[in-house]
């Protein structure tokens, strides 16, 4: 399937490369990093095909992760196979992956090469389970003569439940949720909102002992429409589409709605959804730009915080696009700090934390240099960064959760809300 | 080069040889590790083949993965010392009892690829394939391709027992990677291995559910090639394969909507296919929103053959196709071809107000394909004309360089006028659009220009005047200026028959002896015909308002007959660059599709799309007359090609003819 991978670096140094198929050479490869470093801007496609040979590649920050095959792969798979591997990787090394850590760790990286293809071929991806067999400088030797202890490995990386080690144990059983909905947001120069869609994701932590089965209710209209006593003043929210971890017993959520699953241990996505309808918008934004005189910009901004009163946003950060030439900023804010910064080419404004229903503004006044052509600016959008705890755009809760093991022990549940800024868009 | 760049120099050998051969283990370890180092980096470390497999000796698994990772590399060069492994080899498989140790083993073992070694693997990689522990027989099975690849002739035994392994196999891991081996082996050896059967069909299913994500895409990749035998069967796989649309791995949702989709063709129930387009859409729009941009490009580049097939499926859905600002280009044209695609008598106003904003964007080609994606709109939708011509007019108003997308716009305005010449008088279109002429500078938007003059020569001021300014450039322009000059020259002249006169003259001069054949024979038409039948020539070159050339209204990426295959490939490389497999690899035969009529899924049907066809038909009936006059105008060539100047001569003689020719 998939003939070589190689991790190249940004001046097209090949940093490792390991050939799982006999039919691609080295210097296809160093042809391709030659055109890879001549072209840097994103405007290449992430595939090409040179004579029958496909290169599939992603950048992580400094470093391409480039795939080869000949055949007619399914390019999704190698793509997503490739971001699986990025994550392998930054799990080994604390978050990281960068050239340095690279080239360290170089013998770590063939062994999760030899173990992630065969033969090009996806094989075990998932970085929990790598690494009970795969370490930094050998597993200790305890775990290579215990045989019965090889076979359980060996069993649960092939088994149905591949994503969770037998016979965990926990003096105090805790399961830690994270709800973090992302919003993103376009609305038009006149004001209307052209797309708004909320994605968000449950991210779980895990710490509980043995095979437990957990269960997990959300205000879902759907769900909620199928267990009767719910009246309809509080019928639940509409969730477009849902995505969920392996460990997610899919045919019965197909069937009931219901989601239950066996958590991996420790941290892990549990799903992700996408909501389109009734979101939540948490700013309104007026802004107007009005030339006062030659080479002279006014920019009046208001927003206002369109949650509720006892909900504070953090660390909210607005950036106001300004001309290329913009040279002498004074800008006044009844909050925060507003500042211009060259290289972003805009004025930020940033805001530690804002009490919902309440309006700021900002006025900014700009001095426009000379410039040798007379070019007409295409202002990009306006955008926002915020992160409001407690706070749901799509109005989503947790009604539930429960975790049943046969032991009958107490859970201790934790839970969180956050909404985050995505493409949070204004255009001008 | 070679010989400073690619080998190590002889000392670094030398001290790494004595390293490898030192009592120390530690020492031993280390050198190893430099050794695959160098390998990584392209040196040549092959001399020390021998004194790294000495290395195999100690029972540490870590050293063991380098060292069979550099036998893996140099195998093929050192056949003969790569035998001495063999033994190694071999123990480990029989007699280690740690299973990782067996499947590393068998692993490598497959990897060697060279043809004499391979006997030596058959009998332990059927004990493998027999093995008790499910990780050594799924390294096992995979370790069949490989041989098979390079010695066929040993394997029959091998493709039977996996044949046997299908039938009995309960394992979903096992399962899934058989089915993706035995697919390997297809390819390579162009024969059908897999025998699918009702329960092995079954089996496949349940192992869905069970196995990781990648097995579960071999499988979905598997059955979507597959044709259920009756509509019973296809609402089995269908209603199996849903639960996966709601799978964190991108590309097993995708499977699924590929699997599902292909199986709608086989069902009775028009109820049910509708209720499944109701539950894949929503999966397939989060899809395409994916935070990775490279697999959001994936998905976007199949979205024109879902589109074509199942227009149902984004009705009313154009919205998610709009770009973000800070996307990458490569998605961005994805998505603006799409738009056009997508686009329809309903919502071009919403699509053309979207491509407006794009206008603003900073890179020159982006705007350039915005600019011809309205003019395609402009050219399929007559209702969105008016609105298309004032965006690109506001637009040119602001045209100040002879960038990129004024190119496109002059070209993309031809066209809008060519389909409408009423056109020229919206919102002062026609006066806005000839103060930027100058700015042309690519052949195609010249000679959109040239055209512009001719066509319009009346209601421009100092017309004449312009086209002599392209006249005397005549000699430097493209050959498809030149032909376009021609004609309109000649239309101008037609309009202006006084004022023009010199000018004509001047062009037949200058145009008469091109190098160019083209550029001659039109030349030469124009003047036999203008000295013969001015009206003829009226009639020629003249667009009657109203008439309509040829536009395509076509936007349709694939061949109907090929849709239903192209929907088995979905997702491959091939399908990636819109072709079929066989279109993009030589050696993959071509598959016949057997299914003749391909349905296509749409929404309700609207009234509003009949008189489309008719208003088609009447372009076409249009077309024939234009091929029809251009047949003539070759006719006229032919018979007049032989001896052109004697017949000018003649045509001089009779004074009563244009005035032009009592000039020369």
């Amino acid at each position: 399937m998939i003939s070589s991978l190689s991790f190249i670096n940004q001046k097209g140094e090949i940093l490792i490369y390991r050939v799982y198929k006999d039919d691609i050479n080295r210097n296809e490869i160093i042809q391709f990093c030659a055109k890879m470093i001549a072209t840097k801007e994103n405007k290449e496609s992430p595939i090409i095909n040179i004579d029958q040979t496909s290169f599939i590649h992603i950048s992580i920050k400094d470093i391409i992760i480039l795939a080869t095959t000949k055949i007619d792969v399914n390019v999704a798979m190698v793509l997503e196979f490739l971001y699986q591997l990025t994550k392998i990787c930054k799990a080994y090394f604390q978050g990281n992956l960068d050239e340095n850590c690279i080239r360290k760790s170089f013998v770590l990286i063939y062994e999760i090469l030899d173990e992630v293809l065969d033969y090009g071929i996806p094989q075990i991806a998932d970085a929990n389970l790598l690494q009970k067999f795969i370490q930094e400088g050998g597993i200790q030797q305890e775990t290579t003569i215990n045989i019965e202890r090889l076979r359980q490995l060996t069993y649960t990386l092939t088994g149905a439940i591949s994503w969770r080690p037998a016979g965990l144990y926990y003096e105090k059983n805790e399961i830690y949720l994270d709800i973090i909905e992302s919003v993103n947001l376009l609305i038009s120069r006149k004001g209307t909102v052209l797309r708004s869609e909320v994605v968000g994701s449950i991210e779980l932590r895990s710490k509980l002992t043995g095979m437990p089965e957990c269960q997990i209710g959300m205000n879902d209209k759907l769900l909620m429409g199928k267990q009767a006593r719910y009246n309809k003043q509080n019928s639940g929210i509409t969730i477009d589409d849902m995505k969920f971890h392996a460990c997610v017993g899919l045919p019965k959520f197909e069937k009931d709605r219901i989601i239950t699953f066996i958590p991996p241990d420790g941290h892990f996505q549990l799903m992700s959804y996408r909501i389109s309808e009734n979101i939540n918008i948490p700013f309104k934004v007026n802004a107007f730009y009005s030339e006062i005189r030659e080479n002279k910009l006014e920019i009046r901004l208001k927003i206002k915080s369109i949650y509720d009163q006892n909900i504070y946003g953090t660390n909210i950060i607005v950036k106001i696009p300004v001309p290329k030439n913009s040279v002498n900023v004074i800008s006044a804010s009844s909050i925060g700090k507003a500042k211009h910064e060259v290289e972003e080419q805009s004025v930020i404004w940033r805001i530690k934390k804002l009490q919902g229903d309440v309006e700021i503004s900002l006025n900014c006044e700009i001095q426009l240099g000379l410039t040798t052509r007379e070019e007409v600016w295409s202002k990009p959008p306006l955008k926002i960064e915020f992160q409001i705890p407690m706070f749901t755009a799509s109005g989503l809760r947790v009604r539930f959760l429960k975790v049943m093991e046969k032991s009958g022990y107490r859970t201790n549940k934790w839970i969180k809300y956050l909404t985050k800024g995505g493409e949070y868009q204004h255009r001008l | 080069m070679a010989y400073f760049g690619n080998n190590p120099q002889r000392g670094e050998l030398q001290e790494l040889y004595a390293d490898l051969n030192d009592l120390n283990f530690e020492k031993k370890k280390e050198a190893v590790k430099k050794v695959i180092a160098y390998m990584t980096v392209g040196k040549d470390v092959s001399e020390l083949f021998q004194s790294v497999i000495k290395c195999l000796e100690f029972n540490d698994i870590e050293m063991k993965k380098l060292i069979y990772l550099y036998i893996v590399n140099y195998s093929r060069q050192k056949p003969d010392d790569a035998i001495m492994v063999i033994q190694n080899f071999r123990k480990d498989v029989r007699k280690s009892e740690n299973p990782l140790v067996r499947a590393l083993a068998i692993r490598t073992f497959g990897c060697l690829r060279v043809p004499k070694l391979n006997e030596y693997l058959i009998e332990p990689l059927k004990d493998c394939i027999q093995d008790d522990d499910p990780y050594v027989r799924k390294t096992a099975v995979l370790c069949v391709p490989k041989v098979f690849e390079v010695s066929p002739d040993i394997c029959p035994a091998l493709l039977e027992q996996l044949q046997k392994l299908l039938e009995k196999e309960s394992n979903a891991l096992v399962l899934a990677n058989l089915i993706q081996s035995m697919r390997e082996i297809e390819v390579v050896s162009g024969k059908q291995l897999i025998n699918l059967n009702q329960k092995i069909i079954q089996k496949l299913l349940l192992a869905v559910d069970e196995c990781i994500e990648w097995g579960q895409i071999f499988i979905l990749d598997y059955l979507a090639t597959h044709n259920p035998q009756d509509s019973k069967q296809a609402e089995i796989i269908i209603e199996r394969t849903l639960p996966r649309l709601s799978h964190i791995n991108p590309t097993v949702t995708f499977c699924a909507v590929k699997v599902i989709l292909k199986y709608l063709d086989f069902l009775d129930n028009g109820e049910l296919v509708k209720n499944l387009c109701k539950k894949v859409a929503p999966s397939l729009i989060s899809l395409l929103s994916w935070n990775q941009p490279e697999v959001q490009y994936t998905i976007l580049r199949n979205i024109s053959l879902i589109l074509q097939k199942f227009p149902i499926l984004f009705e009313n859905e154009v919205k998610v196709f709009f770009c973000s600002f800070n996307e990458p280009y490569y998605i961005k044209y994805e998505k603006l071809d799409i738009m056009v695609r997508i686009c329809d008598s309903k919502n071009f106003g919403q699509v053309l107000n979207e491509l407006l904003i794009y206008l603003n964007e900073a890179d020159p080609h982006f705007v350039r394909k915005t600019i011809k994606s309205i003019g395609k709109i402009a050219i399929t939708y007559d209702k969105a004309l008016e609105k298309a011509v004032s965006i690109l007019v506001e637009f040119a108003k602001n045209v100040q360089q002879p960038t990129e997308p004024v190119q496109e716009l002059l070209m993309q305005m031809q066209l809008i006028y060519k389909k409408s010449k009423q056109m020229y008088k919206y919102d002062e279109s026609l006066k806005i659009i000839y103060s930027i002429v100058d700015y042309a500078n690519e052949p195609e938007s010249k000679s959109a220009c040239a055209w512009i003059l001719g066509e319009f020569g009346e209601y421009i001021p100092k017309s004449v005047e312009k086209m002599k300014e392209y006249i005397d450039n005549f000699q430097m322009e493209d050959r498809l200026v030149q032909l376009q000059l021609l004609t309109s020259a000649v239309q101008l002249y037609l309009k202006y028959p006084s004022q023009c006169a010199t000018i004509i003259q001047q062009l037949i001069t200058s145009a008469k002896d091109s190098f160019n054949p083209d550029v001659r024979d039109r030349t030469y038409i124009y003047w036999r015909l203008l000295s013969t039948d001015p009206e003829v020539v009226k009639n020629l070159v003249c667009f009657n308002s109203g008439v309509v050339s040829n536009f395509s209204k076509d936007l349709r990426l694939w061949e109907t007959q090929d849709l239903v295959l192209a929907l088995e490939n979905m997702g491959s490389i091939s399908n990636l660059f819109h072709k079929l497999p066989h279109q993009l690899y030589k050696n993959i035969k071509i598959k016949i599709n057997n299914q003749h009529d391909v349905k296509i899924y749409k929404g309700e049907e609207k009234p509003d799309t009949q008189p489309q066809p008719q208003a088609q038909n009447q372009q076409d009936g249009s077309n024939q007359n234009n091929k029809k006059d251009q047949q003539q105008q070759q006719d006229i060539d032919l018979l007049s090609f032989d001896e052109p100047p004697s017949n000018i001569n003649i045509n001089n003689n009779n004074n009563n003819k244009t005035d032009v020719f009592e000039l020369i």
